[in-house]
């Protein structure tokens, strides 16, 4: 059986710019593979500049990698076919104050991926909007206000909702939930849970709240500088560490699983 | 003795529709040498009250207690200029995103070199500028950076994060204040960096018995490093006490909520359960609700509600609410004061 996400010895390097024999090559992701099933969620955890942002942004298809393969449902995944790719893999992001349109009403911006991926009309579209608004726990009339009338926590619902209007298999969380307050954060966890029971949504999540991690996440992987220095199950990654890495994370955290 | 001590003190905003009560009657106190938390969510006032300690609200923004004593001295009857040269003294104050506080057309060691107290300096004005530039140096050394002429020569740009904000705390420990406000010192941080900042925090304050006013919107972030939490909520005062009476016995149903949401706190409840939440967002400036803010999203919220609830204390947990939730010991000794009562 194959799954639903694999990626295979993705690679990624940047040139910087320099003098003729300055040249450089950073390497930001070392050949990275790993494979994630439906209802599952995938946590990433790693300090800043180990790749994890980067990865993410090879998912979804806003870098190329330089070498390497991804595998949905056992087909792969071409570079530059975005239409394929934006339909199956969405993202969200860190803040999601600034990632919406404010000069777009809020049924503006979730109508436009559904103008590009679909041959819906209309009067359908409409419908879906609304329908996906009340999902996400917000009201259908909520589609005609602006994107500043909106309180923190409903703007990350609302790029929520415009990540699965498209009824995707897999959802980036680029630390989605380092920005909400705690009360707001609980609930969108939440409403995170339940969408991954209703709809099979395969998560990825980017985090260094390693509580979240604990409490949300099936697998963990640990990246520094690039590479993945630790795989496996959150419950026993978390029981036993075994990486300086992960050991120092917890450590700065003071984190203990018992 | 209390270093600071505030009593009912409320913040009011004009706007066009009327006056605004953004913070109403917080109390707030602060013990020599003690760390405490102050913790709210956004929109919690927490920012405006630490403005409000060291003054720096502008002229749409009044500020009204009952008391508001520092080490004694009642601040709402001294002067403007008096109050700003006995603050500027004793309290300091850093800020989030410390890279955006820091000036950035000027070098490190120049803005370090500004901060600096010139009454210090003994001897003649020759030596002025040599001990200044060791006194920069020592600065640097105190908040724990090691190549001193790196960063001194360099711009708020080229530094990390983590860097600029010892670099903040650095300016801030030049006057040598006696309370050092932090507000959110790490937000947006990372945890290796986070977990620097605040060790240093409280290095400084077992080292130099410095109190530390911790304000912070994370309850779980900080209940490593305070001895006492004040819990804010949209303005209204919540809870204050211990940090373990808060975490391990919170009375008030906000406070109830915030360490069942947390999920550090429930590391006994199995991964991918639904977390405890309370209904609803934070409401917004404009639209508060009246009596108890809370009680629109309060579970235990009840007709008294209304009308805002008065400061219990129950051997020094103070705690704001009508209906609080009662543990045991408690709930056996208010029993014995209520029949007390009846007998009188």
């Amino acid at each position: 059986m194959t799954s639903l996400l694999e990626v295979r010895d993705i690679e990624k390097s940047f040139k910087i710019k320099g003098y003729w024999y300055h040249k450089k090559k950073f390497n930001a992701l070392a050949p990275v593979s790993f494979t994630i099933e439906a209802n599952k969620t995938l946590a990433i955890v790693g300090e800043a500049g180990s790749g994890k942002s980067t990865l993410a942004k090879i998912l979804v298809g806003a870098e190329p990698p330089n070498s390497g393969n991804i595998f949905l449902n056992g087909q792969k995944l071409q570079n530059n076919h975005f239409k394929q790719r934006c339909q199956h893999i969405r993202m969200i992001f860190q803040d999601s104050g600034t990632t919406l349109n404010p000069s777009l009403t809020i049924q503006e911006l979730l109508d436009e991926p559904l103008r590009l991926n679909t041959r819906l009309n209309e009067i359908k579209r409409r419908k879906l909007i609304r329908t996906t608004l009340q999902k996400v726990g917000l009201l259908g009339d909520h589609m005609n206000f602006y994107p500043h009338m909106f309180s923190g926590g409903q703007k990350q619902r609302i790029s929520l909702a415009r990540a699965i209007i498209l009824e995707p298999q897999v959802i980036i969380l680029d630390e989605a939930l380092a920005a909400l307050d705690p009360s707001l954060r609980s609930q969108i966890i939440n409403l995170l849970l339940d969408l991954q029971q209703q709809m099979g949504l395969a998560y990825i999540l980017i985090s260094h709240n390693l509580g979240i991690v604990r409490h949300f996440s099936d697998d963990v992987m640990v990246m520094s500088q690039g590479h993945v220095v630790e795989k496996g199950k959150t419950t026993d990654v978390m029981r036993n560490p075994q990486h300086k890495v992960t050991q120092k994370l917890m450590m700065s955290q003071n984190f203990q699983f018992k | 003795m209390n270093l600071l001590d505030i009593r009912n003190l409320s913040i009011e905003l004009d706007t066009p529709n009327g006056q605004i009560l953004a913070v109403d009657k917080v109390s707030l106190s602060i013990k020599e040498g003690e760390v405490r938390g102050l913790v709210g969510e956004s929109g919690s006032g927490k920012s405006l009250l630490a403005q409000a300690i060291i003054g720096v609200l502008n002229d749409k923004w009044h500020v009204h207690a009952d008391r508001f004593h520092w080490r004694g001295i009642d601040l709402l009857r001294l002067s403007i200029a008096e109050r700003k040269a006995l603050l500027c003294r004793d309290i300091a104050m850093i800020f989030q995103e410390p890279m955006s506080c820091l000036d950035p057309t000027t070098l490190i060691g120049a803005q370090l070199n500004e901060a600096i107290d010139p009454s210090q300096f003994t001897g003649y004005f020759w030596q002025r500028n040599k001990q200044r530039k060791s006194a920069v140096v020592k600065l640097l050394h105190k908040v724990g950076i090691k190549n001193h002429s790196e960063c001194i020569n360099s711009y708020p740009h080229q530094l990390t994060e983590a860097i600029c904000q010892r670099v903040m705390i650095a300016i801030a420990l030049a006057g040598r204040p006696i309370l050092l406000i932090a507000d959110e010192p790490t937000a947006a941080m990372e945890s290796t960096n986070q977990g620097q900042i605040y060790r240093l925090l409280a290095n400084l304050n077992q080292l130099k018995n410095m109190s530390i006013l911790l304000i912070s919107h994370d309850l779980e972030n900080l209940t490593h490093w305070t001895k006492t939490i004040t819990v804010m909520y949209s303005g209204q005062f919540v809870e204050a006490g211990t940090t373990s009476q808060i975490f391990n016995k919170p009375m008030h149903p906000y406070t109830r909520a915030l360490v069942d949401s947390s999920t550090r706190a429930n590391l006994q409840l199995p991964s991918k359960s639904r977390l405890m939440t309370l209904p609803g967002s934070i409401p917004i400036l404009q639209h508060l609700p009246i009596g108890c803010r809370l009680g629109p999203r309060c579970p235990r919220a009840q007709q008294n509600c209304v009308e805002a609830p008065r400061v219990s204390s129950y051997h020094g947990h103070k705690v704001s609410c009508h209906f609080p939730i009662l543990h045991d010991t408690v709930r056996k000794n208010e029993i014995k004061r209520n029949v007390v009562k009846e007998k009188v």
